[in-house]
């Protein structure tokens, strides 16, 4: 297929209107308002040569519209870190996101890529951040691929410790300080202005395996342990998994470990947590 | 061949808020097919397939684009029309509709729906680009006309003529948006009666009709929020009459209940009368 390319001044009536559009909005008023003042002049000029503020006026349309498609767009993606961050300060931690990875594709869901750690160099407090790392894997969960969970025969499972398991795309362990993932639950099902105070910080970290079954997404409860034994052997065979755990672990822990162990990998199977084993 | 839809057809734009009531409903609902965003299923997503499944084993379904970036300075990727073919293919489409319009240059993507200068130098490439899309998904493809808040100085033709020859010359189909022949009508002062003049309605694959807003600057904006505006109807009345063509109903922003937006989807019928 032959694609004749643009003429010259389109490119740079482009390049002109797509920096208008990223021109972030100005905060000072206490609302997002377009900066209409830091237009091009050159492109004010092509749209009402007669009448430069009847021009910004309407470019602004377009600006807003770049800056608000994209904040919702986050939003709907991010909703507990939204409310736990306010919108106010979420949407300037998205302008700053998006000026740094703005869009560059037909995907709009692209743009939560990295927002994570977007958050995190704009230092929000760590609730804050591990929200966002819990709605992302909400996110990626769900709109995972259609995944059939891996059914061992019986000849991989003899084989078993030498296997890379390969992690289900609609799983994801989750690590919560706070109770966020039940947050998120009423975040989701209340009125956008509905408070929902954040409740204080645990004293012991909960680990979750959230599993998507059919349209559903489910949260189950994982031992400390049995969340790092997932996490390890996403990552490397079962027996270096194991053994690294035990490494871990205090002589009590080991004792129990052999057969707590296999009862963790009983559990992820029947989670649907694999979708397939890899042997060297 | 792909298949074909009534004039009379009535369609409605398949939203995320409806799939419940969609997968509840016990009877078949009072629509003749759905429209899909072709962006929101060009990736792998299980639930979003999933969807698309229940909707097009019981309705025909037809894809519209906001991705393709027609003007644009580069060709769309061969990933993207390939997977949109495969998608019209999957669904079997009736058709499948983007704008004419650019979306992204220079490497970003703005995911808006932007306007370039009405000039006969853009006829032609607009066409030609048009023409290889057409051929591409190997079905009828149309383009849909913008709401548009700017118009470029100077113009060389009238938006019409610019869309009508696009059209003509790639041999393809006008998406038409009734709505935004209306809105553009308020926002740039022209007469939208003259604007629908000029299309030759026999090449409307479809009609869109929606709801808009006025903005606080007096701007009409294409929002999609709200039900289609009297003089939108009246406008659809009179282009639906000369020559009829599928009609579908778009809401985008504060979605009512699925009850709401087909009982709004059904004062197409009463305009025609």
């Amino acid at each position: 297929m032959s694609w004749r390319t643009s003429p010259a001044w389109l490119l740079e009536l482009q390049g002109r209107f797509g920096q208008m559009l990223r021109t972030p909005l100005d905060r000072s008023s206490g609302e997002l308002r377009a900066a209409t003042h830091e237009y091009d002049p050159a492109l004010v000029g092509v749209v009402r040569p007669d009448h430069a503020e009847a021009s910004r006026a309407q470019l602004a349309v377009y600006n807003r519209q770049y800056w608000f498609r994209l904040f919702t767009a986050l939003q709907g993606m991010f909703p507990l870190t939204a409310r736990l961050l306010g919108f106010w300060r979420f949407n300037e931690c998205a302008e700053q996101h998006l000026l740094e990875q703005p869009p560059r594709g037909w995907d709009i869901d692209a743009v939560g890529a990295g927002f994570v750690d977007s958050l995190s160099r704009a230092n929000v407090d760590e609730a804050a951040l591990e929200a966002a790392r819990i709605d992302a894997a909400y996110h990626d969960v769900f709109h995972a691929p259609p995944v059939v969970p891996h059914q061992f025969s019986p000849d991989e499972a003899g084989r078993l410790p030498l296997g890379r398991l390969r992690r289900s795309q609609a799983v994801a362990i989750l690590h919560e300080h706070w109770p966020l993932c039940e947050l998120r639950r009423r975040v989701i099902a209340s009125d956008p202005a509905a408070l929902l105070p954040l409740e204080p910080r645990r004293a012991e970290e909960r680990c979750w395996l959230l599993a998507r079954d059919g349209l559903r997404l489910g949260l189950a409860p994982l031992a400390p342990r049995e969340a790092e034994l997932l996490e390890l052997l996403s990552g490397m065979p079962v027996a270096a998994a194991l053994s690294s755990l035990e490494a871990g672990c205090s002589p009590e822990e080991r004792l129990q470990l052999p057969a707590q162990a296999e009862a963790w990998l009983s559990r992820s199977v029947r989670l649907g947590a694999w979708a397939g084993v890899d042997f060297d | 061949m792909p298949r074909v839809l009534s004039p009379s057809a009535l369609g409605l734009g398949l939203r995320v808020s409806h799939h419940r009531a969609l997968l509840e409903a016990e009877a078949r609902l009072p629509v003749d097919y759905f429209e899909i965003i072709s962006e929101n299923f060009l990736g792998d997503s299980q639930p979003a397939r999933y969807h698309l499944d229940w909707v097009k084993e019981r309705y025909p379904v037809v894809l519209h684009g906001v991705g393709l970036n027609l003007l644009g300075p580069a060709p769309p990727s061969a990933d993207y029309l390939d997977r949109l073919a495969k998608l019209a293919d999957y669904v079997d489409a009736p058709f499948v509709s983007d704008h004419l319009c650019w979306t992204g240059a220079h490497g970003y993507s703005h995911h808006d729906l932007l306007p370039a200068p009405c000039v006969p130098e853009l006829v032609e490439l607009a066409a030609e680009r048009a023409a290889l899309v057409q051929r591409h998904l190997g079905r009828p493809f149309g383009l849909e006309n913008l709401s548009s808040y700017v118009a470029f100085e100077p113009a060389l033709m009238s938006e019409w003529e610019f869309y009508a020859r696009v059209v003509e010359q790639g041999g393809v189909h006008f998406m038409l948006d009734i709505n935004n022949i209306y809105v553009s009508s308020r926002n740039h002062g022209f007469d939208p009666y003259q604007y629908l003049g000029a299309i030759d309605l026999s090449r409307v694959l479809q009609a869109h009709i929606a709801g808009h807003t006025a903005g606080p600057s007096g701007i009409l904006i294409d929002t999609h929020d709200q039900p289609v505006a009297s003089a939108v109807w009246s406008l659809y009345a009179a282009a639906w009459r000369r020559t009829p063509f599928p009609t579908l109903l778009e809401w985008d922003e504060r979605i009512p209940p699925l009850g709401d937006a087909l009982a709004e989807l059904a004062k197409a019928e009463e305009q025609r009368a």
